[in-house]
């Protein structure tokens, strides 16, 4: 498989699944924020901003992080590069570039996603909330899934595409729990503890509020939501599920068997995923949640430079 | 015929032009009547819903081209219509055997312009001439090119004059021609939005042209083998033809490469893959010869690959089309290709050409700046309708400017009478209903180095404006599918 196109596969599949977080986030946090309007919130859209890494971005562009500012910056915004609309569009630009290596039925739902979300008129969504396009992209996201599982050969591109998207999902899923921990835990003494509505806006985001409730029969308690979006083993968006996707997928591709590595990336990835099999909540609080969130996202960073390194770039041979 | 006061037809004028579908107002041409009395039967708004599905199904699919106009690269679908162009089974075949011929021909001149030369030395064209086109390539004299073909792909423009009733070839375009792609997507998009139409004629399919081209590369390869890497080069998402670079590219099963997804060491090209570097044998190449090779050509170029031209002269990797065929398709030189018919075949030309002024000869240059107003007058080098000048309908500014151009460079330019290109039915916007609008006819020739196959038809491009002559889809033109019959049509 050429290079550029397996570095296109992993950017589609990034593109797509930081396009759903972004929407899945939006989504849940406007529509309790909504609920909550009338009281001192504590959950504000900041938060939601940090998550995607553009704080000065926004500020190029907006005074104060409202409803209406936060929703048009993370949807429609083309200047902020992680807004939905742009990580639809550049993931069908990848799409675009490789349209003869993926399946026609790829490309054009991924086409199709496209002209969707571009159509949507932003100043006529921003009046009537995010939810329609949000559940356009997330089940858009869903489908994208599905055609590709079933009709792509699910060979090294396939591999490609799925260590994109979980590396990305591992990266969102740290820095989510670590935005809303240091936003529901650290505010301010005067609001008191947070109460169980923001909790469950976290577990929502992520689609794990059925699941948290089939495991733990209890009230939802901090810990036990942080213990399910870092270490669960099967939650399909946990860092380690994760994490254990992207380590699988990049041994696939290198053809190292369980216990080696044959490359950086390989052993990276397989050194966070023995850490988070082994960790227990306990400890991580110990050790503090914004340090070990800290590090799980560097790791991330580490892995996504080492695949590059790996298997993209070449130096100027002859 | 009362069917022209109704439905789709209504007020439809054939006009002065010669009309595809009717030999005079009212009256279908034998093997367009089954399709008119079909669609003179038809609803504008049922026309319509079909209309809109075969254009939603080429937005969904992403069948766009690039324009460059705004600078940034906009992508557009290139408008489709739903009436067929129909040719009967013995106009095709006198088409097809007269582009055989030319093609047979056309490979002959490459091979000798860059081999043996006889043909100067036999003084049926000259040698400053030839030397002079901006697309000749010094660098290709003395290559010995895999299997002799450097015309492996022609993609041959053909009109019918109004006056004549007859085709005529226009142009001859031995580089990288390109609208294949829609020939097979508007036959798909076709059978989808109207499978009734093709009920009653036995239609000539044409998918089959992405394995004729396979075969044709596999062919060239220098192992011959089942092995052999065979790759597209295209110049990447923003050329206009991305769109049938990654079709072909999937069609054939074949790699679809950037310049900069090659390599040249020791005068071989290999990929780079995730697991190294893996060699190429055969290039599809759809970049032109200037931006092949910075180290041959243009040094700014960074769609190409340094080194390519020294593996290809080296018979380390072939390329089609070959090197230097910009010689071949010159406007200059297509005056004399009847000649090279007649001078290495000993045939005379099936097919007519249309009678060129060569501004390099003082008697045409003098007619031509006398009648600029009558006259298409054409860059010798260009090709997608850029270049040129519609004297007739040209301003008195834009004929000046050409002139002067002329004047400073009369190498650079050729002249035809305005032929009256035949017209088809096709949507009009303004009623809804028919109009009668100008095309061409691009059928395409594969040369394997024996044998000429052409996939029956080919893109009939149709000028969507009034009255405009020009098919290009740069400028403004869209296309309809191609059917040619098995018989007449009539049966």
């Amino acid at each position: 498989m050429l290079s550029r196109i397996a570095d296109s596969l992993f950017w589609l599949g990034r593109y797509i699944e930081r396009a759903e977080y972004t929407a899945r986030i939006l989504d849940v946090n406007y529509h309790m924020l909504l609920e909550q309007s009338q009281q001192p919130y504590r959950l504000h859209w900041e938060p939601l901003i940090a998550m995607a890494g553009e704080q000065e971005r926004f500020a190029q562009f907006y005074g104060e992080a409202t409803a209406q500012t936060s929703f048009e910056f993370l949807a429609f915004r083309p200047e902020n590069p992680s807004s939905i609309v742009e990580c639809i569009a550049k993931a069908r630009e990848n799409a675009r570039t490789i349209r003869d290596r993926i399946s026609r039925e790829m490309w054009e739902d991924i086409n199709g996603l496209y002209h969707t979300v571009t159509r949507f008129d932003a100043a006529e969504e921003i009046a009537t909330g995010p939810h329609r396009i949000c559940e356009t992209v997330k089940f858009g996201s869903h489908r994208f899934h599905g055609v590709t599982d079933a009709t792509l050969p699910h060979d090294e591109g396939w591999e490609f595409l799925r260590v994109g998207w979980a590396l990305e999902r591992q990266e969102m899923t740290a820095r989510l729990v670590d935005v809303q921990y240091h936003n529901l835990l650290d505010g301010p003494a005067h609001l008191g503890p947070p109460d169980k509505h923001q909790w469950m806006a976290v577990l929502k985001s992520v689609g794990a509020y059925e699941a948290y409730h089939r495991q733990y029969h209890s009230p939802i308690e901090p810990e036990r939501v942080a213990e399910m979006l870092i270490l669960h083993p099967q939650h399909p968006r946990s860092i380690r599920f994760s994490t254990a996707e992207v380590h699988s997928g990049l041994r696939a591709i290198s053809g190292s068997h369980t216990g080696s590595y044959s490359n950086e990336a390989d052993r990276l990835a397989g050194k966070a995923l023995e850490r988070l099999r082994y960790d227990t909540i306990d400890e991580i609080f110990k050790q503090g949640l914004h340090a070990y969130l800290n590090e799980v996202q560097q790791m991330s960073c580490a892995i996504g430079e080492a695949i590059a390194t790996t298997y993209f770039y070449y130096r100027v041979a002859a | 015929m009362e069917a022209l006061d109704r439905g789709l037809f209504k007020g439809y004028q054939p006009g002065i032009f010669y009309d595809e579908m009717f030999s005079a107002p009212g009256s279908p041409r034998l093997h367009y009547a089954k399709l008119y009395q079909k669609l003179a039967g038809m609803e504008l708004a049922q026309f319509e819903e079909r209309r809109k599905l075969a254009d939603l199904s080429f937005l969904l699919q992403g069948i766009t081209f690039t324009v460059y106009s705004d600078g940034r690269g906009t992508e557009r679908l290139f408008p489709f219509d739903l009436i067929p162009r129909i040719l009967p089974q013995s106009e095709w075949r006198h088409i097809e055997r007269g582009l055989a011929q030319r093609v047979m021909a056309l490979n002959l001149f490459l091979q000798d312009v860059y081999g043996k030369q006889r043909i100067f030395k036999d003084r049926q064209i000259s040698r400053s001439l030839v030397y002079s086109c901006p697309h000749f390539r010094r660098e290709m004299i003395g290559v010995e090119v895999p299997r002799g073909i450097h015309t492996h792909i022609c993609g041959i423009d053909l009109v019918r004059d109004s006056k004549t009733g007859e085709f005529y070839v226009l142009e001859d375009n031995a580089r990288t021609p390109s609208g294949i792609s829609y020939v097979l997507e508007n036959r798909l998009v076709m059978t989808r939005t109207f499978p009734d139409a093709f009920q009653d004629y036995e239609v000539l399919p044409v998918d089959h042209y992405p394995a004729e081209l396979s075969r044709i590369l596999r062919s060239l390869s220098s192992h011959g083998d089942e092995e052999a890497q065979i790759v597209l080069l295209t110049p990447g998402i923003y050329n206009s033809a991305y769109f049938e670079h990654s079709f072909l590219a999937q069609q054939m099963g074949i790699e679809l490469v950037e310049g900069r997804d090659l390599v040249v060491d020791g005068d071989v090209v290999f990929t780079k893959t995730i697991h190294g570097l893996k060699r190429v044998d055969v290039i599809y190449r759809r970049v032109d010869d200037e931006f092949l090779d910075g180290l041959s050509f243009r040094a700014d170029s960074l769609l190409g690959v340094p080194g390519l031209m020294g593996a290809y002269r080296a018979g380390n990797v072939a390329l089609a089309n070959a090197v230097g065929n910009g010689v071949a398709d010159d406007k200059a030189v297509y005056a004399y290709v009847p000649a090279f018919i007649r001078y290495y075949l000993g045939e005379d030309p099936i097919l007519r050409s249309v009678d060129t002024y060569l501004c390099t000869r003082p008697a045409d240059c003098a007619y031509v700046l006398d009648h600029l107003n009558e006259l298409v007058v054409k860059a010798v080098g260009e090709s997608g309708g850029y270049g040129m000048l519609m004297g007739p309908w040209a301003s008195q500014a834009k004929i000046e400017e050409f002139r002067g151009a002329i004047a400073a460079n009369p190498r650079n330019y050729i002249a035809q009478p305005v032929i009256p290109l035949s017209r088809v039915p096709s949507h009009n916007p303004a009623t809804g209903g028919m109009a009668g609008r100008h095309v061409d006819l691009r059928p395409y020739c594969l040369y394997d180095g024996q044998k000429v196959t052409i996939v029956p038809g080919g893109l009939t491009r149709v000028a969507l404006q009034p009255n405009s002559m020009v098919v290009n889809s740069s400028q403004g033109g869209g296309s309809k599918d191609t059917w040619v019959l098995r018989g007449e049509g009539a049966e």
